[in-house]
């Protein structure tokens, strides 16, 4: 266990780091010049040619990752140009709004998706179970601008219940969390629902059945919990996507995330900023990642972490 | 006497970030980190409590280097400066009582008996003194482009001093509406993240990377009692939501409104639109660094091209009455502007005199940067539109702001032709403006820094000859007399001036916009 | 596998259990998502590729003086925009480009999904670990991000962006034609053709690769449907082509702006490829549905 945490870790670390590399040469290959996005309208060449030696803009690309490389081991990620402070508290100051709405969006997503993907198992190949693998297809097709601005019209427009913007309060969450929902819906539903069959299609559940099992027992308790291991994965694996960037989201509902942050320090060429959200988020993913492994253990006994591997 | 923190965000429970900084990100406490910072059960802000949706993210209260126009009316409920520009877009003391031009090169100042920070401590000349220097070391700020040279501070007193100049600066009092003033000891040539004011609010909360600010009445504020006791600022960057929050009531005042939204609110129950003509230009400015024997570097050919735009249309349902076509080089809201001419729509005369000129199979390309004025994009492909119905081959080329778009202004990109372009006075002068696009030398160009190449010796000669006139009504006339010249090189295709645009609900009272996009905070009223 | 009931033969099934069995309502469903599938696409593609054809205005042909006219109203089927365009000619003009964009970014990502996928399921090895770190690195990514990274350090020109989505589907592909390939490799034709003394190249190329193209083409619908989605999202965020072309991500967020007056400019595009999408969705679903009819009960 030890050697396989050691090893995983090491891993994450590695990807981590040649993310971050990757990014680090992608922004400054694109054209664009920080310089002049955090230089007044008026500055001049001079003014210009100063602030990109402030920032070191002119020295050679390995000279640039090697003071990047020195600074990033001591936790120091640069100064944002938009922002004009430490690039890791704003990403720090905005983590905690995208990390709330994946939350949110995946405690829904499980709540309304576990139930009908079991429903519709039970209900396998019905008509009714047909309209509703079609009603989740739909959700999946639509553009999640689109489904966004859609509902922002409905609830914030039309009826003017919830606030269309920010998250100044708890009402605000409900749409820009619905939206996340509405795309994840149709994958978790689906996948319950394959698992299901399965496991309600085994012997064990016939025994069981057999042995006068309470058909709702049979379901949620035996043929669920042994669906667990691949429904923690794929929530797992969509959560840590949705850490990475509900990019599109944010930014129709002005959420204060690392979504919207991300489109605008690209915008401005901000590297540090895009440096330190890459590396938060990656991190944040990653990590995410590793708990739902080591947490297999717990949902399966059967399963020895390492082994396998 | 205990100091209360000011413009520091209170201290918040130190686990979140000390926590991510060690890499133990993750988990519910940091989910609930905003959460419990966030005010409120609803969305709907209180009945003392002012809610502002900007559509820039206001990064720090201190201006060295962000300057966007509604800033200034947050930042200066903080921070104050010696004066500032009031309504007619005349100067006012504030921190000063006296600021007079005693000599050409010499202003006497006085700072007023008894203003002081949010902590009571008095604001003294060193602290004058200080604010200059470090402005003066900032790069790329915006504001140290408007000074023509910063002033040195010379003490005669305890609250008196001269501002000294080597030539005369005859609008050094606007100017110095742009300096905020912080304790000297606390000031560096950076943007202040922190620190104290003298201004009418201090800070309470701030997420400079969400950029959201929660501002407080300053019980020690030396001037009157400001009505509103809390002020909101939030960072809304969808202008359509703001314009739903806005009707909804979640917000109180957006400014800067694109004209589609000023159209969609105005008549709304509850909410009122005001405008104010504005003290920007924006224009379609031609590329004066065409060679020798281009069309374009021939008057007459730049003068047949205006009569293909139909301004009158693009006033009405492009920019739906939110802004003034340009009859001056400048906006004739500004201080020493004049009226100067028109443009004139007129199809038929534009193909015969492009015909007549030899200009016949032009290529035009119209380059410009996302969001530079309100209503950007359909300006431009109506633009294009209209070029290319006069026979023009036009096309458009957006970029991105941070794209490379400074590096074609200066001619170091690629070719253009006109140029979509803002220009704003921040101190309601003509003179400022004119300067800053008219008044290219040669030498200026040679690194590409003269106004989208515009290099006319006789008319920088006759700017400079303005600038430095230090009789009043001299100087408006031989201001006069440079516009006219401006007009006559035809230096855009088209020119209009924005109006300034905000919307509020009723309840909010007292609100006085002013032409730079800026009001009082301490006027403002909650009523209901 | 359903096996037909000869009408000769007595037998105790009767027509209604056949009616009620669920592999006859397995595949009415797999019958119901094709029809459906292919009606809401025919919807969106025909139009989009007769859009030159069709008696529209021009997709850039303004009139000022008719802005934002509400649908069905002087002609405008779909209304008109914020400068008196044409919805519908600037819908459907946009969507050949969409459309185009999809079909490219699938078939090139389909190309090099199938090349890298059964290099690595056949030889195994070094071929094989450098593919999965490639497709595990790839995973970790901020995908949206450094799309729009790629987007702008290259351009917005059709091509670059068709680039992009393909690069951002490879994987999937990748990883269905190892997992197949893997199974075909074990089977005795191959060894038959590697005892004929036929190089591994070629037994892949000839062999396998053909045996394994018609199960990952099944994504390739569902491919589809999602390059159509992220070109979309893509220039909503603002990387598409130069003004005043039209996208559909474009028109959507010049349209948001004017959501609370004119409703048509953001639903009507937006509910364009929502039907587009779907009907794709459900033709790739309804394929892959008839082509496993027994796959729920496998494992």
């Amino acid at each position: 266990m030890p050697t396989y945490l050691a090893r995983r870790i090491g891993q994450s670390v590695l990807t981590v780091f040649l993310t971050l590399t990757t990014v680090f040469l992608l922004v400054r290959l694109a054209p664009g010049d920080p310089a002049s996005a955090y230089a007044a309208p008026n500055a001049t060449s001079a003014d210009l040619a100063r602030i990109r030696e402030q920032f070191g803009l002119d020295d050679p690309l390995i000279v640039q990752y090697g003071l990047f490389l020195r600074d990033l081991f001591t936790g120091d990620l640069g100064t944002s140009y938009s922002f004009h402070s430490p690039a890791l508290d704003v990403v720090l100051d905005r983590i905690p709004y995208t990390v709330t709405l994946a939350v949110s969006a995946i405690a829904v997503t499980t709540l309304v998706a576990v139930p009908l993907g079991v429903w519709m198992a039970r209900r396998a190949d019905t008509r009714r179970e047909l309209g509703a693998n079609v009603l989740t297809i739909a959700g999946q097709s639509m553009p999640d601008f689109w489904t966004g601005v859609m509902l922002l019209t409905v609830f914030a427009v039309v009826l003017p219940v919830l606030p269309a913007s920010g998250f100044t309060s708890w009402s605000g969450l409900v749409l820009p969390t619905a939206t996340v929902a509405v795309l994840q819906l149709a994958l978790v539903s689906r996948l319950v629902r394959r698992e299901m069959t399965t496991a309600l299609a085994s012997s064990y559940i016939t025994v069981a059945r057999s042995r006068g099992v309470r058909e709702s027992a049979l379901t949620w308790r035996y043929a669920l919990a042994n669906s667990a291991v691949p429904l923690v994965t794929a929530l797992g694996t969509r959560f840590a996507a949705l850490l990475n960037g509900v990019v599109v989201v944010e930014v129709v509902f002005g959420w204060p995330g690392v979504g919207s942050l991300v489109v605008r320090a690209l915008e401005t060429r901000d590297y540090p900023l895009i440096q330190a959200t890459v590396l938060v988020t990656a991190t944040l993913a990653i990590l995410v990642q590793l708990l739902v492994d080591l947490a297999y253990p717990l949902l399966d006994p059967r399963v020895r972490l390492g082994k396998a591997a | 006497m205990t100091r209360t923190p000011h413009l520091v965000p209170p201290p918040r429970p130190p686990s979140r970030r000390t926590l991510l900084r060690w890499g133990a990100f993750g988990g519910a406490g940091v989910a609930l980190g905003p959460l419990s910072a966030c005010a409120g059960p609803t969305g709907a802000p209180g009945p003392g409590t002012l809610t502002l949706g900007l559509n820039r993210s206001l990064v720090s209260l201190d201006n060295k280097l962000n300057q966007f126009e509604a800033a200034v009316t947050v930042q200066r409920a903080v921070r104050q400066a010696l004066t500032r520009i009031g309504p007619g877009l005349r100067p006012q003391l504030v921190l000063a009582d006296r600021f007079e031009m005693t000599e050409p090169t010499t202003w006497t100042v006085r700072l007023r008996e008894g203003v002081c920070y949010s902590d009571g401590s008095p604001v003294t000349v060193d602290d004058v003194a200080t604010a200059l220097r470090m402005y003066g070391k900032v790069p790329g700020s915006f504001l140290l482009g408007l000074f023509p040279e910063l002033p040195a501070v010379e003490a005669t007193g305890e609250r008196t001093f001269f501002l000294r100049t080597r030539r005369p600066v005859p609008g050094l009092d606007r100017l110095m509406s742009n300096i905020h003033i912080t304790p000297a000891k606390a000031n560096r040539p950076e943007e202040l993240r922190s620190g104290l004011g003298s201004g009418p609010y201090r800070v309470v909360r701030a997420n400079s990377g969400a950029g959201e600010y929660t501002l407080a009445r300053n019980t020690r504020y030396w001037g009157g009692r400001p009505s509103v006791d809390t002020v909101r600022v939030r960072f809304v960057p969808e202008e359509s939501s703001r314009v739903v929050a806005l009707r909804s009531g979640e917000l109180d005042v957006v400014d800067t409104l694109t004209p589609d939204s000023a159209e969609q609110l105005t008549g709304l129950p509850g909410v009122t639109v005001q405008e104010i003509s504005g003290a920007r230009m924006c224009q379609l400015f031609y590329n004066f660094r065409k060679p020798e024997g281009h069309p374009l570097a021939d008057a007459r050919v730049r003068q047949a091209l205006t009569y293909a735009i139909d301004g009158t249309a693009l006033v009405r349902d492009v920019l739906t009455g939110t802004a003034e076509e340009a009859r001056g080089v400048v906006p004739l809201a500004l201080q020493g502007a004049v009226p100067t001419g028109t443009y004139a729509f007129d199809p038929g005369r534009a193909r015969r005199l492009l015909r007549s000129l030899g200009a016949e199979d032009l290529r035009i390309k119209v380059i410009w940067e996302s969001g530079e004025f309100a209503g950007d994009t359909s300006v431009m492909e109506a633009v294009l539109d209209m070029l290319q119905d006069v026979g023009v081959r036009a096309s458009l080329q957006q970029f991105e702001p941070g794209g490379d778009i400074l590096k074609w202004r200066q001619g170091r990109g690629g070719d253009w032709d006109v140029i979509g372009n803002g220009y704003s006075s921040p101190t309601g002068q003509a003179l400022t403006m004119l300067q800053g696009m008219y008044g290219g030398t040669a030498e200026k160009d040679r690194t590409g820094d003269a106004f989208m190449g515009y290099v006319i010796p006789r008319i920088e000669r006759r700017l400079s000859a303005a600038a430095t006139e230090v009789d009043d009504s001299e100087r408006e006339r031989r201001l006069a007399a440079v516009q006219h010249a401006v007009w006559d090189t035809w230096p855009s295709l088209w020119a209009f001036a924005p109006k300034t645009l905000l919307a509020r609900r009723d309840r909010v009272r007292g609100l006085a916009l002013q032409p730079i996009n800026s009001y009082d905070l301490t006027a403002v009223r909650l009523e209901g | 596998m359903t096996t037909a009931v000869s009408a000769g033969r007595p037998s105790a099934v009767t027509a209604r259990d056949l009616a009620r069995a669920t592999a006859t309502s397995q595949r009415r469903g797999a019958r119901f998502k094709l029809w459906a599938g292919a009606v809401c696409t025919a919807l969106v593609v025909l139009p989009v590729a007769l859009a030159g054809v069709l008696p529209l205005p021009g997709a850039n042909a303004q009139d000022l003086s008719r802005r934002r006219l509400p649908p069905l109203s002087e002609g405008h089927l779909f209304g008109t925009d914020q400068l008196g365009r044409d919805l519908l000619s600037r819908v459907l003009h946009g969507g050949q480009v969409s459309l185009a964009v999809g079909v490219l970014a699938v078939l090139v990502s389909g190309l090099i999904g199938i090349a890298a996928g059964s290099a690595a399921g056949f030889f195994g090895g070094w071929v094989d670990a450098v593919v999965s770190r490639f497709l595990e690195a790839q995973l970790a990514l901020p995908l949206l991000m450094m799309l729009l990274l790629v987007v702008a350090l290259f351009g917005p020109s059709v091509t670059v962006i068709t680039c992009v989505i393909a690069i951002a589907q490879w994987p999937e592909v990748a990883r269905l034609t190892r997992s197949l390939v893997l199974v075909e490799r074990e089977k005795p034709y191959v060894a038959a053709a590697r005892v004929l003394g036929l190089r591994s190249w070629s037994v892949l190329a000839r062999h396998v690769i053909p045996n394994v193209v018609r199960p990952a083409s099944l994504v390739v619908l569902l491919l589809l449907a999602q390059a159509v989605l992220l070109e979309s999202a893509l220039s909503y965020l603002g990387a598409g082509p130069q003004r005043p072309f039209a996208t559909w991500g474009r028109i959507i967020s010049d349209g948001q702006d004017y959501i609370t007056t004119s409703w048509w400019l953001v639903t009507l595009p937006g509910l364009v490829i929502a039907v587009l999408v779907v009907g794709v969705n459900l033709l790739g679903d309804g394929l892959r549905d008839r082509t496993r009819p027994r796959s729920r009960k496998g494992a």
